[in-house]
Parts: C-alpha cells; structure tokens; sequence
C-alpha cells in the first residue's frame, strides 16, 4: 500500500519536473504549430492529472488512519523485502546485466543459472550443475553457431581465452 | 493468386519450412508454460530472427504468435491454468471436461477450432490488406494520427476496473516515447544531457524487460505449483467425430468472423476476442445452462475467436504500419530493426510480406494441430521441468534477445532496468500492456499529427486543430475514438443511476 503512494508521488514530481525540462529546453514554437515541447507537455498534464486523481482514489479507498499505520510498518517492510528472495533476484539480474559483457557469455549465463535455480530452491547440486552446463552449450550452439547471433566472448583476457576454448571444441556447421 | 503462390514459394523452401515446424513447435510450447505471454513467446523468438531477412522474419514470428496461442489452451484445459490471457474462458468447460476424463477430446475439439480460426483469420488477412493498403495510400498525416490514436483509445477498455491506472501507464509509454531527437526537428528532447537517450528508448530491449524479466521476477516473488487432471499420465489428443464437429459448425463460422473483427481493431486483441466470443455464444445457444459446466461449445468459441484475432491484428500493421496489438508491435519492432519502413507503402513496394504472412500463418495453422499433438503426449512430462531451471533460462534467452539488438551491453543493462521497473508498476497495479502500446504508438501519434497541424494550418493552434477535425475522414474516426475511449468510463456511471432508478 505504502510503495504504492510513494510510486504515485514520485511519478508526480518527476513528471512536474520533466513539464519544466522540456518548456526550458526545447526551441519555442510558433503560435500555430504544435512545436516539440507541446506533445510531451501535453502528455504531461495529461499525466499529472492522472495521478493526482489516482492520489486521490488512494486516499477514498484507504482511511488515513489506516495509511498511517501501514507507513508504520513500512521500515518493517523494507527490510523484509531486502532479504527476500525477489530482492536476490533482482540482484542477480542486475549483476548478470552488468557481467555480460565483460565477462562473456558462457561464464555469465552459466553462473546466473546456477545461482537463480539455488535462488528458486533447487537443491538438487548435481542435477543444476548438469542442466546449467547443458542449457549453456544448447544456447551457444543454437544461437552462435546455428543461428550467427554474436554473444559476447568476454574483455578478461583469460575469460576471453576460456571461451576462445570451448568454442573451439563445438564443432562449427 | 500470384501473392498466394508467391507466399507459398517463400514458405516451402527447405530452410524456411523447417524453420517455420521449429517455430510452431516454439510457439505451442511456449504458450502452454504458465507464465509464458503469446506476446512473451513472440519476444523470445526476436534473437532466432536477427540472421534472418525481414521477410523470413515475420513468417517465423507470426507462426510462434499463433501456435503460442493454440498452446494456451492446452494448459488451460488440462490445469486449469491459462498459458496464455486469451486462452481464460477455455478454462471455463476444459478442465470440466478434464475432470470427467475427456481431456483428450477437448484437446481435439480446441486444435481443430483454432487451425480453422486461424486459417479463416488469414485468409481475410489476404484480402482486406490490399484493399486497406489502397485506401490509406490517399491518407494524408491527420487520418494517420487519427488512426493511431484509435490504438490509444482502447486504453481504457484493457482494463475496465483499473482505468486510472491503465490511462497512466499508457501516457507513460507516450512520454518515453518522446525521449531522444525529436522526430520533426531532431533536437535532443528529455535526454538529460545524457548521450545513452539521445536515439531514444530501444523499444526491443525495454519490451523484453517488462514481458520475460518481470514474469519470471512475479514467479520468484510467488512460485505457484501446476497439477494437471489425470496426474503424471500422458495425455493424447482425441480428433472430435464429424458429428462432434458438425454441432459447433455454426460457433466456429460466426467466432472466426468476430474474432477477424475484433483483432483487427488496434488495440484490442486475442484475449478480448476470446471473451467476447465466448459469452456471445454462450446468449445465443440454446443451452446457455451448459456452458461452465464442461461443453464442446465452449471450447469452440473461445479457442476460435483467439487464434481469428491473430491474421486481423496483422491487418492494421501490413497495410498501414500500425500494430493491433503487443505482440503486432514486437512483430514491428523486429522489422523495422531489419531497415524495413513500414506503412501503406510497405504492401506496394514489397508484397511479398502480405504473401509470407499469409502463407506462414495458413501453414503454421496446419502443421500446429500435429505439433500440438506430438506435445499433448509429452506434454505432462515438459511441464514437470522445474521453474528454479525454466525462469533463469528465460532470462538468459532475453539477455541474448535484448543484446544481438545492437550487440552492446547497454541494452542488456536497458532489458534489465525495464524488468524490474516493470516489475514495480506491476506491483503498484500499472499495466504494462498499456505502457508499451503508447511507447510503440507514441512516434507515430506524435509525427503524424504534428504533421497534420502543418498542412492543414490556422491561425492559431486550436485553429489548426479545428480545421483538422474538419476532414471527414479523421472527424469520423477521432469521433470514434472518443466515444471507444469514454464508454468504459461512462458505462459504470449510467447502470449505476439506472439502478438507483
């Protein structure tokens, strides 16, 4: 409930701010065009609007006493949240965004499905090792070899070489 | 004929016909998993589609479109749990029928209501596009503005008990899709002085964040388990008898027609299709009381209605360049990457897309009910792969998808932030739908109206707007648009007063 007025309020002011951006920066128009500040600063009261009465709507459907109480439990919340599992996760996408490129495919796509199959609860070690490494190789070679799409051999030279490797082990068609 | 034949020639080339049976087979597996959107199964079949030419492209996709749908139902019938939105009223007399053992019939009777659906879609596909094409070739800025903007009306019927919500998820794709050069005068526009916004909002990378990386997050956030009738056994689909089939004939002939309709208005789609299908025929049988409770009929309607919306949502994006839908805008978005313009000019200049498309989707249709039937056997087994291996697959599948769009990282990192943004609006009851059809049709609004403005001047702006509503054709339409925007919101209003009356 909480996140959910904040979102509100934080798309609010993002939007007043962008309002002003855009008049502050755009060339000014002439009065009988629609010139490039117009569009979005039309969409942007258009938005405000919106999300002044969404505001509103929270406030009808919750009682403040009621949204008091949940901001009480908020902190209680947030720690919460970073300790679940979709927190991890989230990390974990955020992390394997980031490596993709300089630490390459294989090792990347290798790691993050271990580690987000842990996440999910696979406890099974064997069977997550085997079926990582055989997702790994059945997508190199699907999309690589077969299909010519370029992944990323990595920028550490020695994940580069590791990957020069074992792509010379997957024959090329 | 020459266009059919023409189709099928790019169709029946050895490489492309087995690509199209890969692509089927993608598709209905794709659309049976739980979780797995058609519009999510079209966005995860983007990076088979970068070595491809654009041609090849949009057969490949159109096929996993309308085999992902067929898919859907399979698991709404055999787990109670749509694959896909639109396969939800299948649900309502599937699993019935599952309970009481006649999971295979049902299957039959839903492969053959979607492959006749989808091949009649198609076959209206063939021979409204050219005549829409030719029309719209005398279509200046203001009638495309028009018609574009009738894609945003139906804001406000995605989801009629969140319309506030849905209206601002909506503006916000329209104000991302105005960051980076402006379209008329190229001046850099909300980039924040940053160099990353100045081409603008990669459309692929951020929709693959809000449909592959948000569900798998929503599924990590709330893992749900799937039991489906009839325990591990396998399940065989059993074709429905000539009498079975000759009692839905007139459900599936009028269910193919609404469904074409409906898909071919922008915005609405597959899903809206299905629903509308289902409760029409369920006023118009003459045992309304049957439908729920595990009947033929109700099969019939909703898996007909859905896969005909398919070959009409490809009408408006042929012929005039303007998605029917999210699945129709990632279809637009792979093209357009491949160099293609799209428009009324794309039918003229290159008809072999219209051919290839039809083709595909008639071909498709055929090979979908023997691929569906090889899956039904091994389909309870596939769906015990474990989520903790098909999530993380997932979103490895969108990573490759998300970084072959210009092979940089930063689209990768854009996939990324769009996932988990997309994940928070979600949370905060936004829709992402809505989001993503006002980012595809936010450029196209925005030029072609300013455009319009130009050409049909006054003296002041409200002046030219005036003058534009003038021109018949964009005054029907926006007059239209209107009345499809306002009625959800005015609808409520009336039957409350009426039943305070």
């Amino acid at each position: 409930m909480v996140i959910e007025l904040i979102v509100n309020i934080l798309l609010l002011g993002f939007c007043i701010f962008c309002f002003g951006y855009v008049g502050a920066t755009m060339p000014v128009s002439a009065v009988n065009e629609l010139g490039a500040e117009q569009w979005p600063q039309g969409i942007l009261i258009l938005l405000i609007l919106a999300i002044l009465w969404n505001i509103f709507k929270f406030f009808r459907v919750h009682k403040t006493a009621e949204v008091a109480e949940a901001f009480k439990e908020f902190p209680g919340d947030v720690v919460g949240f970073f300790k679940s599992k979709l927190f991890i996760g989230m990390v974990l996408v955020v992390i394997m965004a980031l490596a993709y490129e300089p630490v390459g495919f294989m090792v990347t796509c290798f790691a993050f499905l271990m580690a987000y199959g842990l996440l999910l609860g696979q406890r099974n070690i064997a069977l997550l090792v085997g079926t990582s490494l055989l997702i790994t190789v059945i997508l190199y070679v699907g999309f690589s070899v077969f299909l010519g799409v370029l992944l990323p051999r990595g920028n550490i030279s020695f994940l580069r070489d590791f990957a020069l490797f074992v792509e010379s082990l997957i024959p090329s068609f | 004929m020459e266009l059919l034949t023409s189709g099928l020639s790019v169709v029946f080339q050895p490489t492309m016909f087995l690509l199209i049976i890969f692509a089927v087979f993608l598709g209905t597996l794709f659309g049976a998993l739980p979780g797995v959107s058609a519009t999510m199964a079209v966005t995860l079949g983007i990076p088979f589609t970068y070595k491809m030419d654009a041609v090849s492209a949009i057969a490949f996709l159109v096929a996993i479109y309308c085999a992902s749908i067929t898919g859907g139902g399979m698991t709404a019938i055999l787990f109670k749990i749509p694959g896909v939105p639109s396969s939800a009223p299948t649900t309502y007399d599937g699993y019935p029928m599952a309970q009481r053992g006649e999971a295979g019939k049902a299957l039959g009777m839903q492969l053959v209501c979607s492959a006749i659906g989808g091949m009649f879609a198609a076959v209206c596909m063939l021979l409204l596009s050219p005549q829409l094409t030719q029309a719209a070739l005398s279509f200046g800025p203001s009638e495309l503005f028009a018609i574009s903007f009738m894609g945003l009306s139906i804001l406000t019927s995605l989801e009629t008990d969140n319309i506030c919500r849905t209206i601002i998820s909506g503006l916000l794709g329209l104000l991302l899709a105005c960051i980076g050069l402006d379209p008329l005068l190229g001046v850099p526009r909300l980039t924040f002085g940053t160099r990353f916004l100045t081409s603008g909002i990669e459309m692929i990378p951020v929709m693959i964040g809000f449909f592959a990386v948000t569900e798998v997050l929503k599924q990590t956030a709330k893992p749900s388990k799937l039991t489906a009738v009839g325990g591990n056994s396998s399940m065989s689909a059993k074709m429905p008898s000539l009498k079975e089939f000759l009692s839905v004939k007139w459900i599936v002939a009028r269910c193919s027609v609404v469904g074409t309709i409906i898909g071919i208005l922008p915005g609405a789609g597959a899903t809206i299709a299905s629903f509308m299908c289902y409760s029409m025929e369920q006023k118009l049988s003459k045992h309304p009381e049957k439908f729920g409770t595990g009947c033929l009929d109700g099969i019939a309607a909703p898996e007909t209605g859905n896969n005909a919306a398919t070959g009409g949502a490809m009408v408006p994006l042929l012929s005039l360049g303007i998605p029917g839908g999210n699945a129709a805008a990632i279809m637009m978005s792979a093209l357009v990457l491949k160099g293609v313009t799209m428009g009324p000019l794309l039918l003229i200049d290159q008809p072999q897309f219209l051919s290839a498309t039809f083709a595909s989707m008639f071909v498709s249709n055929i090979v979908m009910v023997f691929a569906a039937i090889v899956i039904a056997k091994v389909f309870v087994q596939i769906l015990k792969v474990p989520y903790s291996i098909l999530g993380p697959t997932i979103i490895m599948m969108a990573t490759i998808g998300a970084y072959a769009t210009k092979n940089t990282a930063v689209d990768v990192i854009l996939m990324a932030v769009a996932g988990l943004a997309g994940f928070l609006l979600v949370k905060c009851k936004f829709n992402s739908s809505a989001m993503i059809l006002g980012l595809v049709l936010g450029t196209i609004c925005e030029s072609n109206l300013r455009r319009a403005v130009t050409i049909v001047q006054g003296d002041t702006l409200l002046e030219a707007f005036i003058n534009l509503l003038k021109r018949p054709v964009t005054g029907i339409i926006m007059a239209v648009c209107i009345v499809v925007l306002l009625w959800p919101v005015v609808k409520p209003m009336v039957a409350k007063k009426a039943k305070a009356k």
